[in-house]
């Protein structure tokens, strides 16, 4: 009897530990396709010229195209912007301004393909853009919270209000992705196609993220305490949460994305014990202190800032 | 060894009675063996080891190739361990590089086809091919659920759908087995002629079978009439789940894509090497998708044995010509038509249900 009921329990429990969720990739709930378009965060143009119309998404989003994923490479024709990268559509005036973030460390090959693919998506979705890559010049590991928080100063500074954080090896592959801010933290990169076009874990928020730059000041940033790769996204999840705010997503299939190929990158041995011992609503560690020696240089597709 | 004296106490996990019927113990495995003695002194004197001494010696190593166990040491037979090492080292090994994965895998399909002849001939009751199906499933499985499965890239209903095919593949395995104990527990011969119109005894599950087709040493199993609609369901279930549980790894550890929206399969695999982990599923996926091929093989010669109404043995006989027109030119004493062949095999239960109730 004693004997039945232990192996009973045995079989529950290996049952349990083979199929408990959290072993899988998830699920996630997401803003239907149809009410994209009211979640979007518009913003009253503000040299408006008075010929011409505000742009609408809505059309963007319902009519939404997979890419092809095997033209990614190619030389893609878009329409050169303003030095630094800025972009302006001409047949109506954006009522999205976004600063796309993007930090970034020797990988010119990828930075060629990513500013080639970006900029032709990007002018197909009528919005005000400018594209920062955020370059950090030193010999300490990576550190891509620090660098996402200076781009987002300057891009504060310069009016921008919606920031895309980005990494560079991503490329959206739908057109119904819109490169604007929704009222909710948004978690982009939700169906990445190395990850076999499934979301991880349910608080991943890496990859790519839009965010008002109002909300990105409210929780000061990410933290700058992160350096090599891993569990700095995680920590800016705590910030977002810690804040009040909900952070959303969209469907699986507006969400997909590709990753360029790399090598990995090395690891923080520490984060897992960074990430506990952080605050969650730090006062002082985020994008109010940043040292300030930073270069800014304007280049043909892109805000170069360089810091060392 | 050290419980001589007191022989009336119960043994303890790691004690045994060998062949001499004398107290021992797993850790004294390599004292006191006359033979390897006498076989070194030969050797030492540069005399020939006697016939003697060799079959001394093999008949030690089977006694003292013990496991623990409760109430006393097991002892295991030698061909039957032997792919629980095979095995897993041939997988560790091909995760090494790419060259290490060839090297590996040819050498076990060699060693393969060499032993498969040399067992049949000389040890007919092997468990060999048996406990080498054993472990294969469960190094698979374990390589998916603790290796592919962290990491998050396959959902939960992916890793519920692959358990419900190979739950299907061990239930139709182990139907086979019950109904052929079913049969031969169920009565004499003129019970059986009432079955089935040829009766054999199988020479190595000393079973009778109605209609042998023929004795599946991977499954250890004998497959008939009354059984071989099952055996071609296993095969069936089991070419799924290598073939699904192949897929899902190779899209986790290699690069995907979509095939006409529908299909995720893998295009780049050129940095699998790099970390154990992803090694090490990606040459269990590669091995996965060999058995489904030998799998796939004997599917469709199953299928195709079927549709003639004729058996294994009675292919395996045909001249190569015939082979090749699909054994369509010979006579099939047993061909009852296609239509009829089928609904022979898979009716088979529900139409003897009948005679073995009598029975």
């Amino acid at each position: 009897m004693l004997k039945n009921c232990l192996l009973a329990i045995s079989v529950v429990l290996i049952i349990v530990s083979i199929y408990f969720p959290a072993r899988h990739a998830r699920h996630y709930s997401y803003i239907l396709k149809d009410n994209i378009s009211s979640q979007l965060k518009l913003h009253e143009p503000r040299n408006k010229l008075p010929n011409l119309k505000t742009c609408t998404y809505q059309n963007i989003i319902l009519n939404s195209e997979d890419v092809d994923i095997n033209s990614i490479n190619e030389r893609k024709s878009f329409q050169q912007p303003l030095a630094g990268g800025e972009f302006k559509p001409k047949q109506c005036t954006a009522s999205i301004n976004a600063a796309i973030i993007v930090p970034y460390r020797n990988r010119t090959r990828q930075l060629n393909i990513f500013l080639n693919y970006m900029h032709h998506f990007l002018q197909k979705q009528n919005i005000h853009y400018r594209i920062f890559i955020v370059d950090q010049n030193d010999t300490l590991p990576f550190n891509r919270a620090k660098m996402l928080n200076y781009g987002a100063k300057l891009a504060i500074s310069l009016k921008y209000d919606c920031l895309i954080l980005h990494d560079v090896d991503l490329l959206p592959l739908n057109t119904g992705n819109i490169y604007g801010c929704t009222k909710c933290p948004r978690h982009m990169s939700s169906s990445l196609d190395t990850f076999r076009y499934n979301l991880p874990y349910l608080t991943l928020f890496g990859g790519a993220v839009s965010i008002l730059s109002q909300q990105f000041q409210e929780i000061n940033g990410m933290s700058n305490k992160f350096y090599g790769w891993g569990a700095e996204d995680d920590n800016f999840y705590r910030r977002v949460i810690g804040n009040g705010l909900q952070p959303c997503r969209l469907p699986p299939e507006v969400s997909r994305y590709t990753m360029l190929f790399h090598n990995k990158e090395k690891a923080n041995e520490n984060r897992f014990k960074l990430l506990e011992t952080l605050p969650e609503n730090p006062e002082t560690d985020g994008l109010n202190s940043l040292p300030h020696p930073h270069v800014i240089k304007l280049e043909h597709l892109y805000t170069h800032l360089v810091v060392s | 060894m050290n419980g001589m004296n007191d022989e009336g106490i119960s043994l303890c996990c790691c004690e045994y009675y060998d062949r001499n019927n004398e107290r021992n113990h797993i850790l004294a495995c390599c004292c006191n063996c006359v033979d390897v003695d006498e076989a070194f002194e030969s050797l030492i004197t540069s005399r020939s080891i006697t016939q003697q001494h060799k079959s001394g010696i093999m008949s030690t190593v089977q006694d003292r190739l013990r496991i623990p166990w409760r109430g006393g040491a097991k002892q295991v037979a030698f061909d039957a361990a032997l792919p629980i090492f095979i095995i897993p080292v041939m997988l560790l090994l091909a995760s090494i590089s790419v060259w290490w994965t060839i090297f590996s895998f040819t050498t076990v399909a060699m060693f393969l086809a060499f032993i498969f002849n040399f067992l049949i001939r000389t040890i007919p009751h092997t468990k060999f091919f048996f406990v080498w199906t054993i472990t294969s499933i469960t190094a698979l499985y374990i390589v998916f659920e603790f290796i592919v499965i962290p990491f998050l890239e396959i959902l939960l209903e992916e890793n519920i759908a692959l358990s419900i095919f190979i739950f299907g593949f061990i239930m139709c395995w182990y139907l086979m087995k019950v109904r052929t104990k079913q049969l031969n527990n169920c009565g004499g011969d003129a019970e059986f002629g009432k079955i089935a119109s040829r009766i054999q005894n199988c020479s190595v599950c000393q079973m009778r079978i109605p209609d042998k087709d023929h004795h599946c040493v991977w499954l250890d199993c004998c497959v008939g009439k009354h059984n071989q609609c099952l055996f071609i369901l296993s095969l069936f279930f089991a070419e799924i789940a290598l073939l699904y549980s192949s897929n899902l790894t190779l899209t986790s550890v290699c690069h995907p894509f979509i095939l006409y929206k529908t299909v995720l399969l893998p295009d780049d695999c050129s940095d699998v090497y790099q970390l154990f982990e992803l090694s090490l599923s990606f040459v269990s996926a590669v091995y996965s998708l060999f058995l489904a091929l030998a799998i796939f093989i004997l599917l469709l010669h199953q299928l195709l044995l079927v549709s003639l109404g004729m058996t294994t043995k009675e292919w395996s006989n045909l001249p190569l010509t015939s082979k090749f027109c699909l054994g369509l030119t010979t006579k099939r004493p047993q061909d009852q038509g296609l239509f009829k062949n089928w609904s022979s095999i898979i009716c088979w239960a529900k139409n003897s249900r009948t005679l073995l109730n009598e029975a």
